[in-house]
């Protein structure tokens, strides 16, 4: 029996009973939709999360208090335990490395913003004024804080571009306007150009940048970073410069043993790779979850495979009288198995395709997520594979079982 | 053509004979004959057809078919003579309803050597001969008990077998379309097909030219018929 006559002997077969066909492959259409689902969004969310981290630049460093014991565990600072060891001696220290061409400490708090009616609980960060620069921080309205106005302690921010709609008002231009953080009153010098969410999942449309002087001394009371940026002069290597910092850091605290380091030196590529690692885990893991249900479709063909062989019994007696051989019968209701799981597949992958579209559409629109539409074809491709050996696995056991029918009893059954 | 010589077949449960079916039948069956094979419920005569028509092996015996002996012959190539040189007419008619009439007579086909191109001209030929041509993209549970079974007979012709085995194949059926069915296998033997029609009808069987009646499995007489019956509808000659 050639190919082409079981395929079209199964699509007659199928298309005979419509329903049941659709009934029997809606588990291989949710399985190969949630594998295409969860398969194109861990893709986004991972092209996502490095385009962020990509986004600070990449010569910037992150000197965070605390040391790591081994290479997979967080700094103790990223932990949430206070680590009070830089300070502004080490600013001052690295800033004078000529390997180095920008210094940036940072601090962060929470605060309630007032203005008027309005109260809003918003994170901010103390920051020199370097920190616009390094963070290609653009303004779209004002201007930055100075060096005089941190010097000086002076009351000035810059807020996020959705905090000044939603602390001010639409319609009010809120540079020079001033209001109230915490228990201080400051007054808006710039606002920030849209951003959406940042690294660590901050939305940086709703920061509030206030002179990092004022942050420690006059809102926490703190003399310490809760870490420090740093620019690598272009003239040099990162590798060099890394080195440089953790020498100049283990000078300033007296550390003779690298290995009690008390300080952790991040790059972006660090950043790139940890992160990477954990959402491609993570896609793995929910993928690995939605491939469950294929199974549980791949069980159901069987299911109604078998109770089709029965049902075809006299068919199968028929067709070995006139020539079949018990490999004509296998092959056929193989390739009616195999033909189920292919159309539930490409169901599947377009029903996949729409919801994909769906989140990318709501997420960019309603949610001003710079979310990144990933469709990738290596999840198309496993969809196919994916749902054809299915379609084999599960369809070879009730094609054995009417391959092997005798041809007179087949004959003979009511 | 068909020679069997001392065929048994004997039914076996956990080692013990339960039916003896045939007990050493021999005959011989030449090219063109119309032979009726009749006998009472339980004679053997449809366990005779199914060792006959390649669907069942002898337990004991010989059988050749065309030169050939059953038991050097493997299933497929069993299979292989029963699609190219055989054809078969069932008393239930056993048409695929989920087909056409077009593709239930392409079956035998499919398990051919047969190139799709050329079997459109077989199927016409086949299905005009049973006098249904405009019946041919028709879906089969349309047509009546009789149309089914000269369908089943052009499904039975379509690779030009030399034989044709006919298991009750007008049992199902009235007496007018029992009759059509009978002038076409009558049409079919003068054509030059070997016809061997099972039946428990006196009547039926006296269409053929020769009779075998079986009893208890053994042949109790092999007997020409003096003047066959002809079918009354001519329109098949």
């Amino acid at each position: 029996m050639k190919l082409t006559d079981s395929i079209k002997s199964a699509r007659a077969t199928l298309k005979h009973g419509k329903t049941r066909s659709l009934l029997t492959m809606l588990g291989i259409v949710i399985g190969i939709a949630s594998v295409i689902i969860l398969m194109s969004i861990g893709q986004s969310a991972q092209d996502l999360i490095l385009n962020q981290v990509q986004g600070i630049g990449s010569n910037l460093i992150f000197v965070i208090p605390g040391g790591t014991n081994g290479k997979f565990q967080s700094p103790a600072a990223a932990q949430g335990i206070i680590i009070k060891t830089l300070v502004q001696a080490d600013v001052d220290a690295l800033s004078r490395e000529p390997s180095i061409s920008g210094v940036a400490p940072i601090v962060n708090g929470q605060a309630a913003a007032v203005y008027g009616e309005n109260n809003l609980t918003v994170t901010y960060q103390g920051v020199t004024a370097n920190f616009f620069a390094m963070r290609n921080y653009t303004i779209v309205n004002g201007m930055p804080f100075t060096d005089q106005d941190v010097n000086a302690y002076n009351h000035v921010a810059v807020i996020g571009n959705d905090l000044a709609k939603t602390l001010f008002g639409p319609n009010i231009n809120p540079v020079g306007k001033s209001f109230r953080l915490g228990n201080t009153t400051f007054r808006v010098d710039g606002v920030l150009k849209p951003m959406g969410i940042g690294p660590g999942g901050v939305n940086q449309d709703d920061l509030v940048l206030i002179p990092v002087t004022v942050a420690q001394n006059q809102m926490l009371g703190i003399n310490y970073f809760q870490y420090v940026l740093v620019e690598g002069n272009p003239d040099y290597t990162l590798t060099f410069v890394t080195g440089r910092i953790q020498a100049v850091l283990e000078q300033d605290h007296g550390i003779t043993d690298r290995s009690k380091d008390d300080f952790t030196i991040e790059t972006q590529q660090d950043l790139l790779s940890v992160l990477g690692s954990i959402t491609s885990i993570l896609t793995i893991f929910l993928t690995a979850i939605a491939s469950i249900s294929l199974v549980v479709g791949g069980i159901g063909i069987m299911n109604i495979m078998l109770v089709s062989v029965i049902e075809r019994t006299r068919e199968i007696g028929l067709r070995k009288a006139v020539g079949a051989t018990d490999a004509d019968i296998l092959q056929q209701f193989l390739v009616e198995a195999v033909m189920l799981t292919f159309i539930g597949g490409v169901i599947g992958i377009a029903i996949g395709a729409f919801f994909v579209t769906l989140v990318y559409l709501v997420l960019s629109n309603f949610f001003s997520i710079g979310w990144v539409f990933a469709f990738p074809i290596s999840a198309v491709v496993i969809a196919v594979v994916v749902s054809t050996v299915t379609g084999v696995g599960f369809g070879i056991y009730p094609a054995r079982q009417a391959a092997r029918k005798s041809p007179i009893e087949a004959l003979r059954y009511e | 053509m068909i020679n069997v010589r001392g065929l048994t077949k004997d039914y076996v449960e956990e080692g013990v004979v339960t039916t003896s079916a045939l007990r050493g039948v021999s005959f011989t069956i030449n090219k063109g004959d119309f032979v009726s094979i009749i006998g009472p419920s339980g004679s053997g005569k449809s366990t005779l057809l199914q060792i006959l028509s390649f669907l069942d092996r002898p337990t004991a015996g010989t059988y050749t078919f065309n030169g050939r002996s059953i038991e050097n012959m493997s299933d497929r190539e069993l299979a292989h003579v029963r699609n190219k040189q055989m054809g078969f007419v069932f008393q239930a008619f056993n048409l695929l309803s989920r087909l056409s009439v077009y593709e239930n007579i392409e079956i035998p086909l499919v398990y051919s050597t047969v190139p799709v191109p050329q079997r459109k001209k077989l199927i016409e030929d086949a299905v005009e001969s049973v006098g249904l041509a405009e019946k041919l993209h028709t879906e089969t549970g349309k047509l009546s008990g009789g149309q089914k079974q000269r369908i089943a007979i052009a499904r039975a012709l379509v690779n030009k077998p030399d034989v044709i085995f006919a298991d009750e194949p007008t049992g199902n059926l009235d007496s007018k379309s029992g009759a059509q069915v009978m002038g076409i296998l009558d049409a079919l033997n003068a054509q030059g097909h070997t016809v061997i029609l099972v039946t428990h009808e006196t009547y039926t069987a006296e269409f053929a030219n020769r009779i075998i009646s079986l009893r208890d499995g053994a042949v109790e007489s092999d007997k020409p018929v003096k003047s066959p019956r002809r079918s009354t509808d001519q329109f098949f000659k």
